[in-house]
């Protein structure tokens, strides 16, 4: 069949084009994009492919002469009457290839795809901070790499409390960071006499730099509270916390709280549990320690601290040789200590030495929680609320349901010193005295 | 000797077509008037007419005619009135000058320097306080200075003049006759793409260049006691001496970049982006960038003090790195 070859449109504006000259002749075979001839606009100059392969049949226009868009030019005889299809073979001029003559060929080139056109939606708020995430600089995680240093050790003196270069550089020139690296990094000395490892310096209470709406009141940290946050991030930094609970029914304790008061004794449920505990010490010893460097001190003396709230925080004084006193003598101390904690009477000799700990939240304590390690000893119990519950107890060979004032404790075990075995032996132990009765 | 920042340019101009017969001065109101801010005063009359030529007010033709006569071995220095107009001239600065070495395979070059005051501060207004550098910063085949000392006056337009490449040479009115200055009576050349240590620091790098050297070396000295600065003056923004810039800012970890040109597309971005690559694992706080704000220069001087970067913006920029 015939295929025309026609005048190609070489933009927008162009109507017409010169035939400058043919470069093939009638009769001549030509391949699918061969140039045939070249033509003139008076945009531009280019060459006209042939837009199929063939015999050129006829030549239409002469050079010099002008020809209208789309005007045929010449007709080309295909092949055995294979139908080729026409239509792409007149190029078109249009905006992805104006302005690059002689590139007719790149019609034959698969379209450049157009991006996808995507909206932007409304950036998602940022995720709020995580709490203890320490924000820092690229110099700063390259330094951290190249030393082996854990930056949550750096106090931070740059824009909220970040950990800036020049703080990097005096932890390093401190010396500080070679205490603070690994065991096996440095020769074992014999552990230093008893004093916790000092905790890095803290800079001075910067004002908050947090949003204040109205109303807001901005409660700078007195030097105690100070003290309670840094022990309390201290301790939950160096000890894995391992939490037990026992669920102890307090029956006996209940009856013999009865007794007491009818002679005039007004025990809590704190001075049992506080003698147990201490009971239990003495025969499991492995509780009754604290931490120093890389040793344990198994501590020969019971001397609980005991948390007492005050208005001002948290105050744990405590009693010593709690295994050689009576439950009279506990209680008695027990209320002293809150007397005179509350006054602001309790000395600091007296909050020293506890080689174990015991926490009552009260009668508001709530079923359970969980202790923080009162560093640098290696446990802590805490007594839950006492509940009424019916539970279900063995009655001469029967299970029986009964009313029974229950309470969940929850014990605290440093994991680094404490195993497994220890720790539960010790809390099993707590809650069998106690629901035995086995008192002094 | 003690001198201005606008006797040394004219000094260098003086100098250089004593030294050379093919330098020439073209422009408005250049020969006659001696330019309308002097810088060419007494020029004509001692090298003539020929040599120092009024030229109509047409920026285009003044560069046109300036590249056809470097083409022919001249070497015209072609001054803008004000440098806001470098504009009309735009076409043959970055499509003729600036490809000429490279349309000729190298075989031949463009040995014009076009200069001209730039920058705010003396309440001209839109048209007559502009800093328009970055645009030539983009065009390959151009360099690029703006000194801010006299010596670097001088010295930086003698090298210019010498240079077989176009230069566009941004000198700041606001320095004029405010700067004055000790130079060396001797013959000396500042060379074209290196900057200059205004000051050796510890705490951050300042980069800068032109009229805020000034403002940033004010704030060096007056916050020495909080905060230990480094000030960098490019002086050459094309090329950019790009290893003092790293050597500095490697050493600091924290840069901030303060021009007077408008923020959105000025030198700054460059910089700032080039640090940002070259420099991460160094850097110890965001890089910063103080300019005008995106907005013309006003002419009433309480809105151009709103508009430009003042000392108090600077010593607020540097106190806010510092502290990061």
């Amino acid at each position: 069949m015939l295929v025309d070859v026609v005048m190609p449109q070489l933009g927008e504006s162009v109507v017409e084009g010169v035939v400058v000259k043919w470069l093939v002749e009638v009769g001549e075979l030509v391949a699918k994009d061969q140039p045939l001839l070249e033509i003139s606009t008076d945009k531009v100059d280019a060459e006209i492919p042939s837009p199929t392969a063939g015999r050129v049949a006829q030549i239409l226009a002469k050079p010099g002469e002008t020809i209208p868009i789309q005007g045929v030019l010449a007709k080309i005889e295909t092949d055995q009457g294979v139908v080729v299809p026409a239509p792409t073979a007149a190029p078109r001029w249009d905006e992805e290839t104006e302005g690059f003559p002689g590139h007719m060929a790149r019609k034959t080139e698969p379209p450049i795809p157009a991006p996808p056109r995507v909206e932007p939606s409304a950036p998602a708020p940022p995720p709020p901070p995580e709490a203890g995430r320490i924000r820092i600089t690229p110099v700063v995680a390259r330094m951290a790499a190249e030393h082996g240093l854990d930056l949550s050790r750096i106090p931070g003196t740059g824009i909220d409390g970040r950990v800036t270069r020049k703080d990097v550089e005096e932890y390093l020139a401190s010396g500080q960071a070679a205490a603070a690296a690994p065991a096996e990094a440095r020769p074992g000395p014999p552990p230093a006499p008893a004093k916790a490892p000092a905790a890095p310096p803290r800079k001075a209470a910067r004002a908050p730099k947090a949003a204040l709406a109205e109303g807001d009141r901005v409660v700078p940290w007195t030097p105690i509270r100070k003290k309670i946050a840094e022990h309390m991030v201290r301790s939950k930094h160096t000890s894995p916390h391992v939490h037990i609970f026992a669920e102890v029914d307090m029956h006996r304790v209940a009856l013999l709280r009865a007794n007491a008061k009818k002679e005039g004794m007004n025990f809590t449920y704190l001075p049992y549990v506080i003698q147990a505990s201490a009971k239990a010490l003495r025969e499991l010893p492995a509780m009754n320690a604290t931490v120093d460097d890389e040793s344990t001190i198994l501590r020969k003396d019971i001397h609980i601290s005991v948390a007492v709230d005050t208005e001002k925080g948290l105050l744990v004084p405590v009693l010593r040789h709690a295994d050689r006193i009576s439950l009279k003598e506990i209680s008695a101390a027990m209320d002293d200590f809150g007397a005179r904690a509350k006054a602001g009477k309790i000395s600091p000799d007296e909050l020293s030495g506890g080689t174990f700990s015991i926490t009552n939240p009260g009668s508001k304590g709530n079923l359970f929680g969980t202790p923080i390690i009162n560093q640098p000893q290696v446990g802590i119990l805490r007594l839950g609320q006492v509940v009424k519950r019916p539970v279900v107890i063995d009655v001469a060979g029967e299970d029986s349901i009964v009313i029974r004032p229950m309470m969940f404790l929850c014990c605290a075990y440093d994991h680094r010193v404490i195993d497994g075995v220890a720790g539960n032996g010790f809390l099993y132990r707590v809650r069998e005295i106690l629901e035995a009765g086995e008192f002094s | 000797m003690l001198v201005t920042y606008i006797e040394a340019i004219r000094q260098a101009m003086d100098e250089e077509m004593e030294r050379d017969g093919n330098v020439l001065l073209m422009g408005e109101d250049v020969g006659v008037l001696g330019g309308a801010f002097k810088a060419s005063v007494g020029l004509q009359e001692k090298h003539g007419p020929d040599r120092v030529v009024d030229m109509p007010i047409s920026e285009s033709l003044i560069v046109g005619a300036g590249i056809g006569l470097a083409v022919q071995g001249m070497r015209p220095i072609l001054e803008m009135q004000f440098i806001d107009f470098i504009s009309c001239g735009f076409d043959q600065i970055v499509n003729t000058a600036a490809t000429l070495r490279y349309r000729h395979g190298g075989q031949t070059a463009c040995p014009i320097v076009i200069r001209g005051p730039s920058g705010g501060g003396v309440h001209g207004g839109l048209y007559h306080s502009q800093n328009p550098e970055a645009w030539f910063c983009h065009v390959p085949g151009l360099k690029v200075v703006a000194p801010a000392t006299a010596y670097d006056a001088k010295g930086l337009l003698k090298a210019a003049i010498r240079d077989d490449d176009p230069v566009i040479y941004f000198e700041h009115k606001f320095l004029y006759r405010r700067i004055k200055e000790e130079i060396p009576a001797e013959e000396f050349v500042v060379p074209i793409g290196k900057a200059a240590l205004r000051k050796e620091g510890r705490d951050l790098t300042v980069i800068t260049y032109g009229s805020p050297v000034h403002a940033v070396m004010k704030a060096a000295r007056d916050m020495a006691a909080e905060v230990d600065i480094e000030v960098i003056d490019l002086r050459t923004l094309l090329p950019i001496d790009w290893a003092t810039v790293k050597g500095s800012v490697r050493k600091t970890g924290k840069a901030l970049i303060v021009h007077e040109a408008r923020l959105t597309g000025g030198i700054g971005g460059e910089v700032a982006a080039r640090i940002a690559q070259e420099c991460f694992e160094d850097l110890d706080g965001p890089v910063m960038r103080l300019g005008s704000r995106d907005v013309h220069t006003p002419f009433a001087p309480s809105m151009e003090e709103y508009v430009l970067p003042n000392q108090e913006k600077i010593t607020e920029a540097i106190r806010k790195l510092a502290a990061y």
